[in-house]
């Protein structure tokens, strides 16, 4: 190990990605699309004359890309060294609370480096490590008394509309609590801090409603890595398991949560196959209930936070009047300007 | 004196131990991740616990992931841990040591 050289790799760098595409070939990992690349905030390569024997990278706290010479006699000793250094360059930005999605049989030596299983599908398993764990997150969280009856929805809300208010409402009603969880993820038009507000000020007169943060445990479709899957179709197939499983497990299990509320999705494929995963998983332990989706009265248009980005995008403010509550309404008045320069600065709108 | 921000100190290599301390709420809590716990685990909690009294720290959570360290690694890195979260780095506690 004395000849060791760490390097950081440039993958801008047309030699470099090929040094360091080919070593992952070699490996079995093929998939090097830009949408599983471009994430990437840093690689390091470890060299022994001048050869790259192992590597490893992460995108904000996930760790990806990690791969070892199997080659090597100390390919656990490489492994360890990969791991390290990836988490001390976290650390020095601050980021202790680290994710790996890999292959289930890649558990064991991701166990021995600290990392706890959260959870297992055939497919995929989803570790963590550092100062915080589902835990510690479940923990700091409002509880109910487990004899209530306590629902729990998943939203974006990019932005909150009267359609999410609508879902929520129907939640209220059948149920003593609602949680309603935030996805963390900040790659909408909305921050998740104004997503958040939002939520809270449009359901500020139902009681019973709380409203959460979803922190890293809501797997997001945007920090899935697909690169270790043999079939990038199912990509979403797989995020969405993992998603369920956390679910299922750990929060509806700790939350005593009985039911999750869904809305219908007609328009995009992504949240149907999110549904129908979450249907097959969820039940019995817990109910899912899809409440159809509520329809503007003007025109019998499903409701969509897509319609009001689009109309923010196209500054035809006054059709998201009938679309938004009050205080949605409001927020985007007085910040028009800043969503509008988010879209021409390159903000995608289009999606969920 | 209180932990407020997360440190590490260390690394995953052979005869090391990797420790990281985070604010806790709830007492001195120690994760400890090592191939050899059941022989030497309580050693090693005892080692690290021993550090943190000489802090003078009452709340504290601490992930250690060892690989085979001897006490006096087990001590400089916990050591270094907690004077990088309390930022006291460069003026070492001589006491401690």
């Amino acid at each position: 190990m004395n000849n060791l050289e760490l390097r950081n790799l440039n993958l801008k760098d047309p030699d470099q990605f090929e040094q360091w595409s080919a070593f992952l070939k070699s490996l079995g990992i093929g998939n090097f699309s830009s949408v599983e690349t471009d994430p990437l905030d840093g690689t390091i390569g470890l060299f022994e004359n001048n050869q790259l024997i192992a590597t490893g990278s992460y995108a904000g706290n996930i760790l990806k890309y990690i791969a070892v010479c199997n080659k090597s006699s100390n390919n656990g000793a490489l492994f360890n060294r990969v791991i390290s250094e990836l988490l001390n360059i976290l650390a020095q930005k601050d980021i202790f609370h680290v994710l790996v999605f890999t292959k289930p049989k890649y558990c064991k030596s991701f166990e021995q480096v600290g990392f706890s299983l959260i959870v297992k599908s055939d497919d995929a398993a989803f570790l963590e490590t550092g100062d915080q764990s589902i835990t510690s997150y479940l923990a700091d969280l409002p509880k109910f008394k487990d004899t209530e009856k306590i629902g729990a929805i998943v939203m974006n809300a990019n932005p909150f509309t009267n359609g999410h208010r609508y879902l929520i409402e129907q939640a209220a009603k059948n149920s003593d609590h609602v949680y309603v969880f935030v996805v963390s993820t900040d790659k909408s038009l909305f921050t998740t801090k104004e997503r958040t507000e939002m939520i809270k000020a449009g359901t500020k007169d139902l009681d019973n409603v709380v409203v959460v943060p979803g922190g890293d445990y809501l797997v997001s479709y945007a920090t899935f890595p697909a690169y270790f899957l043999s079939y990038e179709n199912d990509k979403i197939v797989y995020q969405t398991t993992i998603d369920a499983l956390v679910f299922k497990q750990w929060i509806a299990k700790q939350l005593s949560i009985s039911t999750r509320y869904l809305g219908t999705e007609p328009e995009s494929r992504t949240t149907k196959i999110y549904n129908e995963v979450l249907e097959e998983i969820l039940p019995p332990d817990v109910q899912v209930n899809v409440i159809p989706r509520l329809c503007d009265d003007n025109n019998g248009e499903i409701v969509s936070a897509r319609t009001v980005r689009l109309a923010i995008a196209n500054d035809e403010i006054a059709k998201i009047k009938a679309l938004v509550p009050p205080t949605t309404y409001d927020f985007i008045i007085k910040n028009k300007q800043v969503l509008q320069d988010r879209i021409k600065k390159g903000m995608k709108i289009s999606g969920n | 004196m209180e932990i407020k921000k997360t440190a590490i100190a260390g690394t995953l290599e052979s005869s090391d131990i990797q420790v990281t301390v985070s604010k806790g709420n709830d007492g001195i809590k120690i994760d400890l991740t090592s191939d050899v716990k059941e022989r030497f685990g309580k050693n090693i909690v005892k080692t690290i616990e021993e550090i943190v009294n000489k802090f003078g720290i009452e709340n504290i959570n601490i992930k250690a992931v060892d690989q085979g360290a001897l006490d006096c690694v087990i001590k400089a890195r916990t050591i270094t841990a907690i004077q990088r979260s309390l930022g006291t780095s460069e003026e070492p506690d001589w006491e401690v040591l």
